[in-house]
């Protein structure tokens, strides 16, 4: 086992730091995931299937993100994993508990902070901090030290004896990410935490969840349709699409195989036409894809000089023609639109 | 915003024991009364109707009519019927939180918690007991003032708790299966009229169930409220036990008490059961 140290960790979205991360002392090969899914599988009354027998692992002290569109399954699936969704079938372990065998215990090693805000709004936010030490069991003590330093870090010290009802939106957020932490669990799930923010207080959020990353060692699952966040964030993210996961890998890694450059433009015919073309010469491969007019095409051994040639050559009528480099952006339309075209 | 600093080390939460257990469902109940004393409503409109009905009809109505022609003092007899008002009006309102808990409140947070479930629901009966005692209190103490006449004695004082105790698990845990079914606040004051007010008007509350066609007089005998009133009544206004009488036509007042008693008790633990299967299932999709 390595002696690298948690400071010594490769930067988030790096393909080395997953692999460091099982190298930290205390988290080595040898010990029980911190998250570990095996076939789980929900189906609701009605027959829809919401998550279709996914497996994954989560290794202690990694921040894992579930990427997807809405009703991809990502809240089923931490629904499933913090005990309130029933699996159908398969098997969740949080910290070595089994959610459904042993859920008080499983409850005890984790906390989640919701898409909606979940807060007694009645209540100051102190009272609310307070409500979740106390049902986890925290120590009076203990929780009250705590909860003066996380309302610090998020930035609440001047609100948090008014009621939670005055918050504004990003308040309330900080106030539920505080919440989450105040029991130190070893599992932080994190269900949309960015939605419906301004892009202001969603920055400064990230920061916060960035910060907890470095210096509160627990392991953080995170769902999200923001691939930005998932790229800043996430050491690796399992992409979710209609239930199932269709790619699981570091950001890097997932980036990686789209090559180091991506060729975007407007076509004014058919975008399969285009892209056809392309295949054809083989400029373009199987990554390739077209959302709408708009044709990206991940240029691997080629250059964007011999593309546009092609596309010269075959009289195809295009413009905002654009070179940049990948994103998640690309990964993602590229593995879940190529299955809705297969689909439809 | 800062960054959070290190902190030291904090235990892992402890495995649910008695203590941490009773600790849990302190702290839920008093997490409820906290949010309850935020609308002080929900303390004093479910008191407003009875407490009218004690202090003004019942006074009124004893004039007009004459009273019970018997050694009932008819205002404290209304005065005790009305507890079958007040309590299930607070346990109907106590329910309504369920809902608000459900739609804009921290349920899902509690659901998440390492605690059993059934302690989410408990934590609030033990509230809508506690409110419950309150108002009723206050009613006794109106109607009181108003002239009723009460006969107090440690044995009937126990005979009255038991009764308004073992209705309001009875009540409470009617409402929280309400609220539990129901998806909407609509819906739930909606049935508030069939499941709070319709059994007052058979159970005996303003007048003797022995008054009513015979059938009425039957179908009364099934509702709890009979008994917990014809109970009440027997612990302060009526130790002769006439209310009792008219349930069983027994001859002995004792037993027929105690046979009062079971039949709430059974129905105060089996709603209490029910409530908390009920929101149990509902709380996970």
């Amino acid at each position: 086992m390595s002696s690298v140290s948690r400071e010594e960790l490769p930067e988030p979205g790096s393909p080395h730091r997953s692999t460091a991360l099982r190298g930290i002392d205390g988290l080595g090969e040898t010990s029980a995931p911190a998250v570990q899914v095996s076939a789980l599988r929900k189906t609701y009354p009605g027959g829809v299937e919401a998550v279709k027998g996914i497996d994954f692992q989560v290794a202690p002290g990694e921040v894992f993100g579930l990427l997807g569109p809405n009703g991809a399954g990502k809240s089923t699936t931490i629904g499933m994993l913090t005990t309130t969704v029933a699996p159908t079938s398969g098997s969740a372990r949080l910290a070595g508990y089994d959610v459904a065998a042993q859920p008080l215990l499983a409850r005890g090693v984790s906390s989640v902070v919701f898409q909606d805000a979940v807060v007694d709004g009645p209540l100051s936010g102190r009272a609310n901090l307070l409500l979740h030490a106390h049902l986890w069991g925290i120590p009076a003590g203990q929780a009250a030290g705590r909860i003066g330093e996380l309302i610090e870090a998020v930035g609440l010290a001047e609100l948090i004896d008014r009621p939670v009802d005055s918050y504004s939106g990003g308040q309330r957020r900080r106030l539920e990410i505080a919440r989450a932490l105040v029991s130190r669990p070893r599992v932080l799930f994190l269900d949309e935490p960015t939605v419906g923010l301004d892009p202001r207080i969603r920055h400064e959020l990230l920061d916060v969840i960035a910060g907890l990353r470095t210096r509160e060692e627990m392991t953080i699952v995170l769902t999200t349709h923001y691939l930005d966040e998932a790229q800043r964030l996430c050491d690796r993210v399992a992409i979710i699409h209609e239930g199932a996961i269709v790619a699981l890998d570091s950001p890097s890694a997932l980036l990686a195989g789209l090559g180091r450059e991506i060729l975007e433009f407007r076509v004014s015919g058919s975008p399969e036409a285009a892209l056809a073309a392309l295949r054809e010469r083989r400029v373009a491969g199987s990554d390739a894809f077209a959302v709408g007019a708009r044709v990206t095409v991940p240029l691997h051994e080629h250059t964007a000089t011999d593309a546009l040639a092609v596309i010269d050559g075959d009289h195809l009528h295009i413009s905002e023609i654009a070179t940049r480099i990948p994103t998640l952006d690309d990964v993602y339309l590229h593995l879940t639109g190529a299955r809705m075209a297969s689909a439809a | 915003m800062s960054a959070i600093a290190e902190a030291p080390s904090i235990a892992l939460p402890a495995p649910p024991g008695r203590a941490r257990a009773a600790g849990a469902l302190l702290t839920l109940a008093k997490r409820r009364a906290s949010l309850t004393s935020k609308t002080p409503r929900q303390i004093a409109v479910p008191l407003l109707g009875p407490a009218l009905l004690a202090t003004v009809v019942a006074p009124a109505l004893k004039v007009a009519t004459g009273g019970l022609h018997s050694q009932i003092d008819y205002t404290s007899f209304v005065g005790v019927g009305a507890v079958g008002l007040v309590i299930p009006l607070s346990c109907i309102f106590a329910g309504l939180s369920v809902l608000v808990d459900r739609h804009s409140g921290a349920q899902r947070e509690l659901l998440a918690a390492p605690v059993p479930r059934a302690f989410l629901v408990l934590g609030n009966l033990i509230v809508a007991i506690g409110l419950a005692t309150l108002q009723v209190a206050v009613l006794i103490g109106l109607s009181a003032l108003r002239g009723g006449t009460f006969h107090i004695t440690a044995g009937g004082v126990a005979w009255f708790v038991a009764a308004g105790l073992l209705f309001t698990v009875f009540m409470y845990s009617a409402a929280e299966t309400l609220a539990s079914r129901v998806t909407k606040q609509e819906d739930y004051v909606a049935a508030t009229p069939a499941v709070a007010i319709l059994p007052f008007f058979f159970a005996g509350a303003l007048f003797p169930i022995g008054a009513m066609p015979g059938v009425l007089t039957a179908i009364a005998k099934a509702f709890p409220l009979t008994h917990a009133l014809a109970l009440m009544r027997y612990g302060f206004i009526d130790p002769s036990g006439k209310g009792l009488h008219d349930i069983w036509g027994m001859h002995t007042v004792t037993g027929e008490a105690w046979l009062s008693l079971a039949v709430i008790a059974l129905w105060a633990v089996a709603l209490a059961a029910i409530s908390i299967r009920v929101f149990a299932r509902s709380a996970v999709s």
